[in-house]
């Protein structure tokens, strides 16, 4: 797990049943030139949080290497949030997953949300709420037994996002320079 | 009312002329600024301060200690023990305001700490008392984070019966302002956020009446997101004014939705990113010219960059377009390069031209009426009273281009606004006092009164000496 594989959750409030203004689809590898700029504002709002999140300078060309690679990876999760009405055809938003082994515990399998984005507009519109759920199905689809999420120990709106939502504290990353 | 506006106009064509009136203006106006400070720093010397306490009851003989102190003070302290709020009759409490200040944003001369934001804050108090006959006390503090000063100011507030927060800087000045108004039952103002606010709005009205405008329908936008703006937006949101058509400019450009730093907003300064998701740019991106084309209304309130607005913005604004530029000393543009760029109304924040938005126009009365009501708090409504009975005031002796705000030499407004305030307490059911409109005029038109009288009592008694004239060298130079 790097600094770079981080998420963090948008400012939303439940929503039952989630009413979405947005149409959510796998991402396809044509999304990238858009998902990129929204990977790096999620990045940037991260290094807010720590030093140790300070975004990288080939951040950006990383991006693109590490959305199409896990475009095609069938152990990864990407989805592409497009908007409704003006923004209609626009990724207002994306998520990013991926299945990893569990080699010692069980279950075997975890789904690890690393990236949730939206843009501001489509916060606090239930539809982060609705982006976990679905994100959380296809990880299960997958095989994951668990799902968890990785954000920067400092946000605590994330932090919240998932504890009205069932998620705990698990594993605590604790890092310093070197 | 559109006879004035058209009159005003009509000797500002030649533009290149007034240009350079205006620089040459600003140049008077620097040498005059040092003059003053020196005279300043003389006349703080030769008083040692502005201000002083001072005993409002008879002492006849020393006999009378034994009334205002021990023994018989006791009973009057055992009386509000039993009944706290007592406090506010049985002491001067209900008169008394603390000016506090953590010296993080002193005018424009930036965070120089609390001991070099005293003299402002005498300064403040002096108004406070000449204006409003309000008992107001300098409070700088010294405090670690914005959780400290909250809590002093709570450990503060028995002594007072409100709380005025003075040169605090953005944006903890929001976070502040709004959880103190939450844990105290007195009322609490930032005068940079409302006071300023509470002015600009109030010539805004009027501008907009002159130039047959409405808030409604009016393209705005706002140069400048601090203190005085966030708020300015709030209350014009408040007014009816149509988000979509308001823009909040600052030195990043247009504040929209998308704007890349708005997540850093979120964590850093959530009153601004929640105005950038309700706005979202008025619709626009990009900079100052774009927010500015076929706008209505300009309100800048920066920080002071002379030229920061350029006669072009004004030229490719709608037609006779409504430009406050706030900025002191040195306004974003000057006056004349505005009008003669095109603008019907021209406001800034200097008494040496006209139009002058000024917070001493509102906080004296604004706490006059607050204070007489005995209020809980100073919601939106409360400052927008104000607002609206300051553009009254201006009405009633006239509206032209050049007097959408009625100005200091006219304090038979300030009465008025006290009122409207205090009658906007009741009505809120916020008043402890529920004084009739009538009384609430009658008490501050006594009070705000009698501080003037005080200090030309003061002064012809000799118990305020005589200002000391300027050493004569300088009296030639200037």
């Amino acid at each position: 797990m790097t600094p770079d594989e981080s998420a963090a959750a948008p400012d939303a409030t439940p929503a039952k049943p989630p009413t979405a203004p947005i149409h959510l689809r796998p991402a396809r590898e044509a999304d990238i030139p858009t998902i990129v700029p929204l990977l790096l504002r999620l990045k940037r709002l991260n290094e807010e949080f720590d030093p140790l999140l300070k975004v990288r300078e080939d951040a950006e060309a990383q991006a693109r290497q590490v959305l199409r690679q896990q475009i095609a990876d069938p152990k990864a999760v990407v989805l592409a949030a497009e908007g409704i009405g003006p923004d209609i055809g626009k990724v207002v938003g994306y998520v990013r997953a991926i299945v990893r082994e569990r080699p010692f515990y069980a279950p075997d399998f975890e789904g690890v949300i690393l990236d949730i984005y939206l843009l501001p507009l489509y916060r606090r519109r239930g539809v982060g709420e609705f982006l976990l759920q679905e994100v959380s199905a296809a990880l299960k689809a997958k095989g994951a037994g668990i799902v968890t999420a990785e954000f920067p120990a400092q946000n605590e709106i994330a932090g919240r996002f998932y504890t009205k939502r069932g998620f705990r504290p698990v594993t605590a990353i604790q890092a310093r320079s070197l | 009312m559109s006879e004035s506006t058209a009159a005003s106009e009509a000797p500002l064509r030649p533009g290149r002329r007034k240009a350079k009136a205006a620089s040459a203006a600003a140049r008077r106006s620097e040498s005059a600024t040092d003059e003053l400070g020196r005279r300043a720093v003389e006349l703080s010397r030769f008083y040692g301060g502005k201000i002083e306490t001072v005993p409002k009851v008879p002492v006849r003989s020393l006999h009378d200690f034994s009334l205002w102190y021990s023994p018989g003070v006791a009973e009057v302290s055992r009386a509000i023990h039993r009944e706290p709020d007592l406090s506010f009759e049985l002491t001067g409490r209900w008169n008394t305001v603390a000016i506090v200040t953590d010296g993080s944003r002193v005018l424009g001369l930036g965070d120089i700490g609390p001991v070099a934001a005293l003299p402002v804050m005498e300064g403040k108090a002096l108004l406070f008392k000449f204006l409003g006959g309000v008992n107001a006390v300098p409070v700088p503090i010294r405090v670690a984070s914005p959780d400290q000063l909250m809590s002093t100011v709570e450990a503060l507030a028995p002594a007072f019966g409100g709380i005025n927060l003075e040169d605090i800087a953005s944006p903890k000045c929001f976070g502040i302002l709004e959880e103190l108004s939450k844990r105290l039952e007195i009322p609490v103002w930032h005068d940079d956020q409302l006071g300023t606010a509470a002015a600009t709005v109030a010539g805004l009205l009027n501008a907009l009446a002159l130039t047959h405008r409405t808030v409604r329908e009016s393209r705005t936008v706002l140069l400048g997101a601090g203190a005085a703006n966030i708020a300015t937006a709030r209350l014009l949101l408040a007014l009816g004014h149509d988000p979509h058509r308001l823009s909040l400019v600052d030195h990043k450009g247009i504040l929209d939705a998308e704007r890349h730093d708005v997540d850093e907003l979120m964590l850093r300064n959530p009153w601004k990113y929640r105005l950038a998701l309700k706005t979202n740019g008025g619709g626009r991106s990009g900079d100052l010219a774009a927010a500015l084309d076929g706008a209505d209304v300009l309100v800048a309130a920066s920080t002071p960059t002379p030229g920061a607005v350029r006669p072009e913005h004004v030229r490719a604004m709608a037609k006779d377009p409504i430009v406050f530029a706030l900025a002191n000393p040195d306004p974003e543009i000057w006056p004349d390069e505005a009008r003669a760029a095109g603008a019907a109304i021209v406001a800034t924040g200097r008494s040496d031209f006209s139009n002058q938005v000024n917070n001493s126009l509102v906080f004296p009365a604004v706490f006059r009426g607050v204070l007489d009501a005995r209020a809980r708090s100073i919601p939106d409504e409360i400052v927008l009273a104000a607002a609206r009975e300051l553009a009254r005031g201006a009405e009633r002796r006239g509206l032209s281009a050049h007097h959408i705000l009625p100005t200091m030499e006219e304090p038979e407004v300030f009465p008025e606004v006290a009122a409207a305030v205090g009658d906007a307490a009741v009505r809120l059911g916020i008043a402890r006092h529920r004084l009739s409109h009538d009384e609430f005029l009658e008490r501050a038109r006594t009070l705000m009164g009698r501080s003037a009288r005080l200090v030309r009592a003061l002064a012809r008694s000799g118990l305020t000496s005589p200002m000391p004239r300027a050493p004569s060298s300088r009296r030639r130079a200037a």
